[in-house]
């Protein structure tokens, strides 16, 4: 495939919230303060290519998906897809080419479909909006070809339906039929199967994985979850208060992991049998801090397990571990 | 794609309006107000069945202020004319207005509502501010002021929209000034169902602002605004009655209002023709139904209004 590396580059991508200060503030003159809910990202996704992107919560891994699929206005940095830089894109008949091709799959499925809505009026809004299609017939047709795709079969039975009458997996398919029927490039699944029934989960994840093998479509699949991450993704990317702390490969970020951070997430995975291979880490004691507060130096070291005085101080760059593997820690080599 | 595209009647939809149908009209309240509404309805549909064509003071059957007889249902007023036929011909003049003043306050709060509640910002600053404005403008004096002016420019005679000018300035005042009310209710809707993730579902799909706001946040926000609509024209009622017994009405066609202030100069009151009052009651059980229907929506749409009986 070519022009691989220029299909979506994040540049230091940042996304910033400001906080509204008092009038206390205000007299002071105190600076505003903002969360720094994604600090400075950079991240490349290939053509095809499945990544994860991990993270606790209040990493601002939801935040990344959002800045991507322009719901979040980054603060500054780039959003580059296909070489253009969409960062400063706005309204919705500027981006419809943008649209096309990049689309999002929400956590909460009941949240995401509107309950006045038929599964019919759904899947089709994207096709009207986008301008896509013309004449009925053919709207029928995509809309049966894409409920089809993410599993709804027979598809008329499902086009009169409401969100309400439909189960938990059917409607996260519903949702994926909506975004598929775009016949996007790129997919943005926030955390898709965290709201399903472990039984439904390995059937969604199997809709995700064979678009990528039927439409060559990129995914990039936010997760808290990394044994969900090695299972579906290419290369896995932990993220940590806004921040990427190591980047690489599922299998080398999985089995062998550099950054204390990604040790730690390895070894709070709950498994069935003792893994001779977990690495010997005290787990994660507290909470990620407010993003309001980032820490000073490396925003790991108050709950790292091996901080040294260089963390407090320096924020330490991406070293190269391997090859395409990077991890943000000194210890790193 | 032969058996892709069979359409299945939308049982949802169909079952979703018969379950409301059932907690609806389960309401004695509800069930009252719909009675006498229903009633009402029928007089103003088919006044010249029931009582035949309005009488004025040239074709005027009776005695002058005569009480209740057979022939007289409701006696007659101060020129002979027959209480009964007026307050029928009546009732399509005050429900007309209502209604129509309610459509306007309804259409321009709910616009206005959206708008401020969905861009947020400068929009919602400037629109909320208009909002008070008229929220704490008399409508009484609204009136009086507009009034002359419309007269003056249209003339007396003649019709807008086949409404004499008097009413159709009446019409006006009140749509003016009771879509602030709407407004309000609806702009605090839209400030959390804009939050809600089909909203952002929506952008990603592509669609624009107006789609967001007409197909995404509009059909959500029905509940609220049929059930303040029949608090609304409830006091559309009341508005318009007032403005005619001040005067503001039009004798060639009388709305209940008008009837009282012409029983008013007549002194019927003081000469104990109750009957010639009977417009006023009219007003009441109208306006009554409406507000109990109003509250029997708000408790049907509203289920955390259900916990208290």
């Amino acid at each position: 495939m070519p022009d691989n590396a220029n299909f979506l580059r994040l540049e230091g991508l940042q996304v910033h919230f400001p906080i509204q200060g008092g009038l206390f503030d205000r007299v002071l003159g105190r600076p505003p303060r903002a969360v720094r809910a994604v600090d400075g990202i950079d991240l490349n996704i290939r053509r095809g290519e499945i990544v994860a992107l991990v993270g606790e919560s209040g990493s601002g891994k939801t935040t990344v998906g959002r800045a991507i699929t322009k719901l979040a206005q980054p603060t500054s940095g780039r959003l580059l897809f296909e070489d253009e830089d969409m960062s400063s894109v706005r309204g919705s008949s500027a981006l419809r080419p943008y649209r096309h091709r990049v689309q999002m799959i929400f956590q909460d499925a009941y949240q995401a479909l509107n309950p006045r809505h038929t599964v019919f009026e759904i899947v089709a809004e994207p096709l009207r909006s986008l301008q896509l299609v013309e004449g009925g017939k053919q709207l029928a047709d995509r809309v049966s070809e894409a409920l089809a795709a993410a599993g709804l079969n027979p598809p008329g039975d499902f086009f009169s339906r409401f969100p309400h009458e439909l189960s938990g997996g059917q409607r996260q398919r519903v949702v994926i039929a909506g975004a598929l029927a775009v016949k996007p490039k790129l997919i943005v699944a926030d955390e898709p199967v965290s709201m399903l029934d472990v039984s439904i989960r390995a059937q969604i994840l199997q809709v995700l994985v064979d678009l990528r093998a039927k439409h060559n479509m990129a995914l990039l699949f936010i997760t808290h979850d990394l044994p969900l991450a090695w299972l579906i993704a290419d290369r896995i990317a932990v993220l940590y208060l806004g921040k990427l702390v190591e980047i690489g490969s599922a299998d080398e970020i999985t089995f062998n992991p550099h950054h204390p951070y990604t040790v730690a997430l390895r070894n709070a995975t709950p498994q069935i049998r003792s893994d001779a291979s977990r690495v010997g880490l005290p787990a994660l004691q507290g909470e990620v801090p407010s993003a309001a507060r980032v820490p000073k130096g490396c925003r790991f070291h108050p709950r790292c397990p091996v901080a040294f005085h260089r963390c407090k101080e320096e924020e330490p760059p991406a070293i190269e571990v391997a090859a395409n593997h990077t991890a943000a820690c000194w210890l790193a080599t | 794609m032969s058996e892709g595209t069979v359409r299945y009647p939308p049982r949802g939809r169909a079952r979703a309006i018969k379950s409301f149908l059932r907690q609806f009209l389960g309401r004695g309240g509800a069930q009252a107000g719909v009675l006498c509404l229903v009633f009402f309805l029928v007089l103003a549909a088919v006044p010249n069945i029931l009582v035949g064509p309005l009488q004025t003071a040239i074709n005027a059957t009776g005695d002058f202020l005569a009480p209740p007889s057979s022939q007289h249902l409701l006696g007659t007023d101060d020129v002979g004319r027959d209480v009964l036929n007026l307050v029928v011909h009546g009732a399509r003049i005050s429900l007309t207005i209502a209604v129509l003043a309610t459509v306007i306050s309804l259409v321009f709060g709910t616009t206005v509502g959206i708008s401020a509640g969905y861009y947020g910002g400068r929009v919602d600053v400037w629109l909320m501010r208009l909002t008070d404005f008229f929220f704490v403008m008399p409508s009484f004096v609204l009136a009086l002021v507009i009034t002359p002016v419309i007269l003056e420019v249209w003339g007396r005679g003649g019709d807008i929209f086949g409404f004499r000018p008097s009413l159709f300035v009446i019409i006006v005042v009140i749509g003016m000034t009771s879509w602030a009310f709407v407004a309000r209710i609806v702009r605090s809707q839209t400030l959390s169902l804009k939050e809600r993730t089909f909203v952002d579902r929506a952008r990603v799909v592509g669609s624009s602002n107006i789609v967001i706001m007409v197909k995404h946040i509009l059909p959500n926000l029905v509940p609220q605004i049929t059930a303040n609509g029949a608090l609304v024209v409830a006091g559309a009622i009341y508005v318009e009655t007032s403005l005619s017994f001040l005067g503001l009405g039009d004798p060639l066609q009388p709305s209940w209002g008008t009837l009282l202030a012409l029983a008013q100069r007549a002194g019927a009151a003081s000469a104990g023709a109750w009957w010639d009052l009977s417009p006023g009651v009219c007003v009441l059980t109208v306006s009554l139904s409406f507000v109990l229907i109003g509250n029997a929506l708000d408790d049907t749409f509203n289920p955390r209004r259900r916990v208290i009986p």
